[in-house]
């Protein structure tokens, strides 16, 4: 037990390291945005100092350009902090949409890289007790070898429902999507976070589905 | 001298091709790498700034099938990354002069624009 915990233990260092790194990318392009929007201010300024007329209604669409890029980048560095504290929350009783929309937005950059959509299914409650970082953690390695075998356009839909003493977790892939071949890869490099989640990977290729067991209560 | 801005980020290229026009260059600007390819075929440039990282084609990949259509163009390579990855990667395909890390001042971007150019 203690050698599948230091594995999830890496692999969460490794779903870490790769959520910051496209969060401080998406945190870089706000800032670009900002830098060209007010240096293109600082131009303006320095045609009227020349005898240019300043135009207000241009200044108050760059206004509204830095306001609504600082805003994106305060949305993103919110989330990278939620992130950043997830990772030491203990088994708690979760509502899974929850789960899905935070790994939806985390993982939405890296998607749209790829040419795929990430949505999340109704809006039904099922509630979910485990670390809702590992949940996520093994939610994104299903994403993320999706993403190497998408060749564009590509969809996703994650969902849940309750099934007696579990909760079943679905990834509903786009018709012809090698869900098997996703679901050997995240069974192999998900295992320690499938113990710690004492979950079952089980796959419907016919239905292009993915499921992922979970107890309803987790059990030390 | 004619320059071709490609990243997804529209806003950002939008805003540096107007800064770059108010400073005597003719900037025309895509998001993404079929709209580069397109114009590429019918538009001649210098000189393309690509970012690294592009939705569905990253900007290495793209300078590939850019110099296909335009043997002479010059590449800029820009990224918000400034990772080891990205650095090793560019500096191997244009020379380590031919990086910027986002966000980038306009001054430089001038420089290394003309100093390509005239080359």
């Amino acid at each position: 037990m203690i050698r599948f915990q230091g594995t999830a233990n890496t692999l969460g260092l490794l779903f870490c390291g790769t959520m910051t790194a496209s969060m401080s990318h998406e945190i870089k392009n706000a800032l670009a945005i900002v830098n060209e929007n007010a240096g293109l201010l600082a131009d303006l300024i320095a045609l009227a100092e020349k005898g240019r007329p300043l135009n207000p209604e241009r200044l108050k669409t760059l206004a509204a350009d830095i306001s609504r890029q600082v805003q994106r980048a305060d949305s993103i560095v919110s989330r990278l902090n939620r992130f950043a504290h997830s990772a030491g929350q203990p088994v708690t009783t979760t509502d899974t949409r929850e789960i899905f929309e935070f790994t939806a937005a985390l993982a939405a950059r890296m998607a749209a890289m790829k040419g795929v959509t990430i949505t999340v299914a109704g809006d039904n409650t099922v509630q979910v007790q485990a670390r809702p970082f590992i949940v996520e953690n093994l939610l994104w390695l299903c994403l993320k070898h999706l993403f190497a075998v998408s060749t564009g356009n590509q969809t996703v839909q994650l969902g849940a429902e309750n099934a007696d003493s579990h909760v079943v977790i679905g990834l509903q892939f786009a018709e012809g999507t090698p869900v098997e071949e996703i679901s050997k890869l995240v069974t192999q490099e998900g295992q320690p976070l499938i113990i710690a989640l004492q979950a079952e990977v089980s796959t419907d290729a016919q239905r292009s589905l993915i499921r992922l067991t979970l107890p309803k209560k987790f059990e030390e | 001298m004619r320059v071709l801005l490609v990243d997804d980020e529209e806003e950002l290229v939008s805003t540096l091709a107007e800064r770059l026009a108010m400073r005597g260059i003719t900037a025309s600007w895509v998001t993404g790498y079929r709209a580069a390819l397109d114009i590429v075929e019918h538009e001649p440039f210098d000189i393309a700034l690509l970012d690294v990282r592009l939705p569905e084609m990253n900007g290495l990949d793209l300078k590939r099938l850019l110099e296909v259509k335009r043997p002479g163009m010059k590449f800029i390579f820009l990224t918000g990354h400034g990772s080891e990855e990205d650095f090793n990667a560019c500096s191997a395909e244009s020379g380590r002069d031919y990086y910027l890390i986002k966000p980038v001042q306009i001054e430089v971007l001038m420089a290394k624009l003309n100093e390509i150019f005239q080359q």
